[in-house]
């Protein structure tokens, strides 16, 4: 069953190239273009995802529907889109009971990452002691790796970093996510900082193992999967 | 003269005049009452105990010596000018006295009255008392109220005279006072009217006087620095934006420009439209870095500032870059003596040691110290980024925190860097201090230490 996702947007070349990017990846979308009729469709019918847009005209904004959605006990990931970058909006906005904020512009590949992250978050998001991808196994307790029963030994943050793209298996996950999630750093670093993080890891975990599982994927970021 | 009133050097001039003139009357009203009535009471005193001795005079030795005795009196070259005695038989006929006659029968007696007399054949304003003796006698003592009139009159003069000064200084006061006052704030207004019209460089002319004026022009003055400090920061940012913003966009209308020509390829669009992206990638973060100087700048906190475990912000930062120290060769180390903390916030100095480790390993040495030093007696805590790299020379530091200055034009990056850290700095109230390590350059953000939990 293919994923149902809610666009509420008013600026219709922004949503337009939302919608057809989405559609590509075999979600089934709707737009909305105004924010009363928006706030109807996210309460009356059942939603995977709910992208909104940060100001939209009239009476109520994307904050308000976030809002509403939340006092009505709905729990539909929401990922919002805003042009106000500024730290304190996107607190703002995750603190309304947004799930992720993405400012504008962006790259739809970034986009796509977060809806994919949020939507198998809300599938997969029970606790578990083990994480494993082929036989790469992560004790979440003792925070010890293995890789074909034989150690690897990662400082603190490598190990966060891991775990992160591991729970996230077979998905895209961007620069951006990983510093935001692993360091919760929310600043654009001027330097390849993740890149080499990754080469780094990538070089512990799969330098004299197979299959690779640390996977580059080209305009937006990388992957772990066990299968090409 | 609604103007007039609405001048507050008039109002407060004219509010001491009319202090100044009531409390002249209050204080004349005191002194002409107690003056002339202690005058008249002593008069009255006189006359009482002369008319006393007199009648019992009288009652001792009769009437022949009491006209002896007002003879003598009379004559005796004491009192001359103000005296006055007269005796009235029980006949009505004058017996001895220096006035004219005395007709009056109604008169009380034993009480002093003013009455218009004859005295030696002068009109006088007499003070009299009349005292009936047993055998039927009048007897009139007196007083010539000449020197007391005159007395008081000359009070009334005075009190007269010295309230029309008082009116006449306090009128002048106000005038003075409104010119001086009107002086000293034209010469502020005029200040700021030439630099309504555009002339930012204009200051209040300050005088060698330290009161209230010279220290509110030196306020003014200190501002007017200040704005014109940011304008001139808002001018230079204009520019150097329109700089940076006009390349990239430029050179992302040539690719597409180019790859919409005739013959171009599918390979050509497809590069172009990668550059592009690249470009404009480029330009958001720029945007991004520009939002979070001015909100620095601004001084608007984004959040109340709260207690941050420095060694937190250090191990973020330092477990970000490691790798790529490791990748280029550079030795990173940590030193952070005990858990100082500060007031501010995690984020931007995150962010702002992100950004002084980012430099120091594209433009260091081969090794890089981050440490966190405290100063409890100065009651400041430091951030430290030393490299061994070839430093900044000392002209160029100044200018390195500036918006887009680079110093190294063939190394990549945006000229922003340091600017985010002077702005995160300056939100901290802290200072970014750029020193010489000799060799190599040594960051060092000073900032207020937290001693509480």
């Amino acid at each position: 069953m293919s994923v149902r996702c809610l666009i509420i947007e008013d600026e219709a070349d922004t949503a337009r190239f939302i919608c057809n990017g989405l559609k590509e990846a075999g979600y089934t979308v709707t737009w909305c273009r105004k924010s009363v009729e928006g706030l109807d469709i996210a309460t009356s019918e059942q939603w995977d995802i709910i992208i909104l847009d940060r100001m939209l005209p009239g009476n109520i904004d994307g904050l308000s529907i976030v809002k509403t959605l939340r006092e009505l006990g709905k729990t539909t990931p929401v990922l919002i889109l805003s042009a106000l970058a500024s730290l304190d909006e996107r607190v703002r906005g995750l603190h309304e009971g947004g799930d992720d904020y993405l400012t504008k512009p962006f790259a739809f590949a970034e986009l796509f990452a977060r809806v994919e992250a949020l939507t198998r978050r809300a599938k997969l998001s029970e606790d578990v002691g083990e994480l494993r991808i082929a036989d790469l196994t992560l004790d979440l307790r003792a925070r010890k790796v293995e890789r074909g029963g034989k150690p690897i030994p990662l400082q603190p943050r490598e190990f966060r970093l891991l775990e992160y793209l591991v729970r996230h298996q077979d998905q895209i996950v961007t620069r951006t996510m990983l510093l935001e999630s692993v360091w919760e750093y929310r600043f654009d670093p001027q330097t390849n900082v993740i890149d080499v993080q990754i080469s780094r890891l990538r070089s512990k975990i799969d330098k004299g193992f197979s299959p690779p599982l640390l996977h580059t994927v080209r305009g937006a970021g990388y992957m772990v999967s066990d299968h090409d | 003269m609604t103007k007039l009133w609405r001048s507050v050097a008039f109002r407060l001039a004219l509010f001491c005049g009319v202090l100044v003139i009531g409390s002249t009357a209050v204080f004349s009203a005191i002194f002409y009452f107690g003056t002339i009535r202690k005058l008249d009471q002593q008069v009255n005193q006189k006359i009482a105990s002369i008319t006393e001795r007199l009648a019992t005079n009288f009652e001792a030795r009769g009437f022949e010596s009491l006209q002896r005795e007002i003879q003598s009196l009379l004559t005796d070259k004491f009192d001359v000018d103000t005296e006055i005695y007269f005796l009235v038989g029980p006949d009505g006929q004058q017996v001895v006295g220096n006035l004219s006659d005395w007709k009056e029968t109604a008169a009380p007696f034993d009480e002093p009255i003013n009455r218009e007399v004859i005295r030696d054949g002068l009109p006088s304003s007499a003070r009299l008392v009349l005292h009936k003796l047993p055998n039927g006698a009048v007897l009139i003592v007196g007083r010539d109220m000449k020197d007391l009139n005159g007395i008081a009159t000359l009070i009334w003069h005075t009190i007269g005279f010295g309230s029309v000064s008082a009116l006449v200084l306090a009128i002048g006061g106000t005038i003075l006072f409104r010119y001086l006052l009107e002086r000293r704030v034209g010469a502020i207004r005029q200040t700021v009217e030439e630099i309504e019209a555009g002339n930012l460089a204009k200051r209040i002319p300050v005088s060698g006087v330290e009161d209230e004026f010279a220290r509110l022009s030196d306020d003014m003055n200190r501002m007017l620095d200040r704005i014109e400090h940011l304008m001139d920061g808002v001018r230079h940012v204009s520019n150097t934006i329109a700089h940076n913003v006009r390349t990239p966009l430029g050179q992302i209308r040539g690719h597409l420009d180019e790859s919409l020509r005739a013959g171009a390829n599918a390979s050509r669009l497809a590069e172009a439209a990668e550059f592009s992206i690249a470009q404009v990638d480029g330009l958001t973060s720029v945007l991004d870095k520009l939002l979070q100087i001015a909100e620095s700048e601004s001084g608007t906190r984004r959040q109340p500032f709260k207690p941050v475990i420095l060694r937190e912000v250090v191990t973020t930062v330092v477990e970000l870059y490691d790798a790529i120290a490791e990748a280029q060769g550079i030795v990173l180390t940590t030193n952070i003596e005990g858990d100082p903390k500060t007031i501010g916030d995690k984020d931007l100095l995150v962010s702002a040691l992100a950004n002084l480790l980012d430099n120091a390993l594209k433009y260091g040495g081969r090794s890089v110290t981050v440490c966190v030093r405290e100063t409890p007696e100065a009651g400041t805590v430091s951030l430290v980024v030393q490299d061994d790299g070839p430093g900044i020379p000392p002209e160029e530091q100044p200018k390195v925190i500036q918006r887009f200055y680079r110093l190294d034009q063939r190394v990549p990056g945006t000229g922003l860097g340091l600017s985010i850290v002077a702005a995160i700095a300056h939100l901290h109230e802290a200072a970014l201090h750029l020193e010489d390590a000799g060799p190599g350059l040594l960051a060092r953000i000073v900032l207020p230490l937290c001693v509480s939990i």
